[in-house]
């Protein structure tokens, strides 16, 4: 890939790891979870408690929504940030929150500690100059109509501002078939990691957009190689005000992280055994 | 014109009748020690007769009168309530009177301009007490208030160490998006440098913090924010865009409430000021009966006075009762030039 200056490789296996209060992503398996948005701080706090409890070490929740339609419920904005911030300091859980508009950047980063520039917005190109200005760590999606190249060419925008920190996340693309909301193309995390030093979340939320889909797709991002998850999880999904197909109760997320922890320990040292094994 | 667009000059308009009503019962309470009783009825007489010529209008005179009549019962029960009057510098909702609020919560606390009308409005027993900054983490010492300090003749009878937390306020309603400027007091705004410079804020420089948030409820100028503390938000009914917003997070205020009389319970704590003589080793021999007498030393500030004369500052644990102390202290007056006693007193740390 041409013109990858900052993106690209460098040495074969070396990776980016990226420090957000005390989490290194890139180096430990991070699994951030959180409502789709943030509706309430009783919500959005007991999630938080909820899903730390279970052993997430970031929150996300959506305070400004991108929405299909303009009717849809957009977000409470700045009042979600404040809520955000009060569900951090009663859990420590550092924040990812969405930012969609460049005049929001410097605000939400008074709040965030990770900006999240969504799929919609993936190649908003001054979108991507200012988050990168912010210095904050940017969690940057995969367009749902990118290729590889792509994605990577607009974490070099952010590269290019000076900010070292950008997190790639995969979650889902547009294909013919309509039974899922997207295809999770897991294919693409060890690719990522072939051409890219940075680090790559999977998000199978709305990967897969089916609730019985989340955690065999959880489970076979963790053996792709991904960095870590990016979950939807409310406190009471019937009652969620946007996205109630696709969020996790908290006690389905409990089973996952004990699933998660079973096969991260089943698959530590996986390389060496197989090379122990072929020298015996 | 919009329903929206008068509402919010409706709003505007009672912020500022609100601080008026206020200003106006402080005032009333100040004539209260410079009068023999609390009812006037000739002045009354008078008040109600010029709100009676001035009426006209929308104003009709009978809901005027009316409303006087209420505001000078309400100024005579409050004459009569024996509040205790405690003086600071600045405006309502200014950090010195959040330490008025930590230090007595149900005290009348009175604005005034300057800080020696604070000093002398407690002198002449116009006030009770009266509230002064003394030093600051990120500015160093209060300058005026020290130079004050060297020859007052009030005494010391409390200290507040509070921290300072500015915040990014706005009018209610305000678009974040649309923010472009800030107003504050030249300190505030550069305590607060990196976050403005983060957030392409132009400070603006007004005469006081609270001021500032004043302004803007009153005002509502478009684009703009205040910064000051959370108790002007509360005051005038503004949103706290953002608290904690200084670049540096140990920002705190030393305040002295001052009295003519020394408090009656022992204290923990003691300020005193003198001078030394212009030779060697003058201050090192006051210094260093504290330090045989094992008193630790909390602070130490000299204050330009004459030319080439400075006066000195020194606080340090312990109360004036212990016998310990007290011989220090006579000890060190022995040594220097007008060493006086500011007072010994209960800090408060919040």
């Amino acid at each position: 890939m041409k013109n990858l200056q900052l993106a690209g490789a460098k040495e074969p296996g070396a990776r980016s790891v990226i420090e957000v209060r005390g989490v290194r992503l890139g180096e430990e398996f991070v699994v951030v979870a959180g409502p789709c948005a943030v509706e309430s701080e009783d919500q959005v706090v007991r999630t938080a408690v909820a899903v730390k409890e279970a052993g997430a070490k970031m929150l996300r929740g959506g305070a400004f929504k991108p929405r299909t339609s303009p009717y849809s419920f957009q977000g409470l904005g700045l009042k979600g940030l404040k809520i955000l911030d009060k569900a951090r300091r009663e859990t420590g859980l550092p924040i990812i929150t969405e930012v969609i508009d460049t005049r929001d950047v410097s605000w939400v980063g008074e709040y965030a500690d990770v900006l999240q520039i969504g799929a919609r917005n993936m190649q908003n190109f001054s979108l991507l100059r200012e988050a990168g200005k912010s210095g904050r760590p940017v969690l940057l999606k995969r367009g749902m109509y990118s290729t590889l190249e792509e994605w990577l060419n607009c974490a070099e925008y952010i590269l290019a501002e000076g900010n070292p920190n950008v997190i790639l996340c995969e979650r889902g693309i547009r294909t013919f078939e309509t039974y899922t909301r997207n295809t999770l193309d897991l294919s693409i995390v060890p690719a990522v990691k072939m051409v890219s030093h940075l680090p790559v979340l999977v998000d199978p939320s709305h990967g897969t957009g089916v609730l019985g889909l989340i955690e065999p797709m959880s489970l076979a991002a963790l053996v792709a190689g991904a960095d870590g998850l990016e979950i939807e999880v409310h406190i009471d999904p019937p009652s969620a005000w946007s996205d109630k197909d696709q969020q996790l109760t908290p006690e389905a997320f409990v089973r996952l992280m004990k699933k998660l922890e079973i096969l991260r320990e089943t698959m530590a040292g996986l390389d060496a055994r197989v090379s122990e094994g072929s020298a015996s | 014109m919009t329903l929206e667009r008068l509402r919010a000059d409706i709003d505007r308009i009672d912020a500022r009748i609100l601080s008026l009503l206020e200003e106006r019962m402080e005032k009333a309470i100040l004539t209260r020690r410079l009068k023999p009783g609390t009812r006037d009825p000739a002045r009354e007489a008078e008040i109600l007769a010029r709100v009676a010529a001035r009426s006209r209008c929308l104003a009709r005179e009978e809901f005027t009168t009316a409303l006087y009549g209420s505001i000078l019962g309400e100024s005579r029960s409050l004459q009569d309530a024996g509040l205790r009057l405690v003086g600071f510098q600045g405006t309502h909702g200014a950090y010195s009177e959040s330490a008025v609020r930590a230090w007595d919560p149900g005290a009348a606390a009175v604005p005034f301009p300057e800080f020696g009308q604070v000093f002398d409005g407690v002198l002449d027993g116009s006030l009770d007490y009266g509230v002064v900054p003394v030093e600051n983490t990120l500015g160093g010492i209060v300058g005026q208030v020290n130079s004050i300090l060297v020859t007052t003749e009030l005494r010391v009878v409390a200290a507040v160490d509070m921290p300072v937390a500015h915040c990014l306020l706005v009018a209610p309603g305000q678009d974040h998006r649309e923010i472009r400027t800030a107003y504050s007091h030249p300190q505030a705004l550069a305590q607060c440098r990196r976050f403005l410079e983060r957030n392409r804020l132009d400070p603006v420089i007004h005469f006081d913090t609270a001021g500032a948030a004043r302004m803007i409820a009153e005002e509502r100028p478009k684009g703009a924010a205040a910064i000051a503390g959370r108790f002007a938000a509360e005051l005038y009914g503004l949103e706290v865009f953002k608290e904690g917003i200084q670049d540096a997070q140990n920002n705190r205020t030393r305040f002295f409430v001052l009295s003519r009389t020394a408090p009656e319970a022992e204290g923990n704590k003691c300020s005193a000021v003198f001078f030394t003589d212009d030779k060697a080793g003058a201050l090192f021999r006051i210094l260093e009966v504290f330090a045989r007498a094992g008193i630790n030393l909390t602070r130490i500030e000299s204050v330009p006075d004459e030319p080439g004369d400075y006066a000195i500052f020194l606080d340090f644990e312990g109360s004036d009762r212990d016998p310990g102390v007290a011989r220090a202290v006579s000890e060190a007056s022995a040594l220097a030039r007008d060493f006086r006693m500011l007072g010994c007193y209960t800090e408060a740390r919040l």
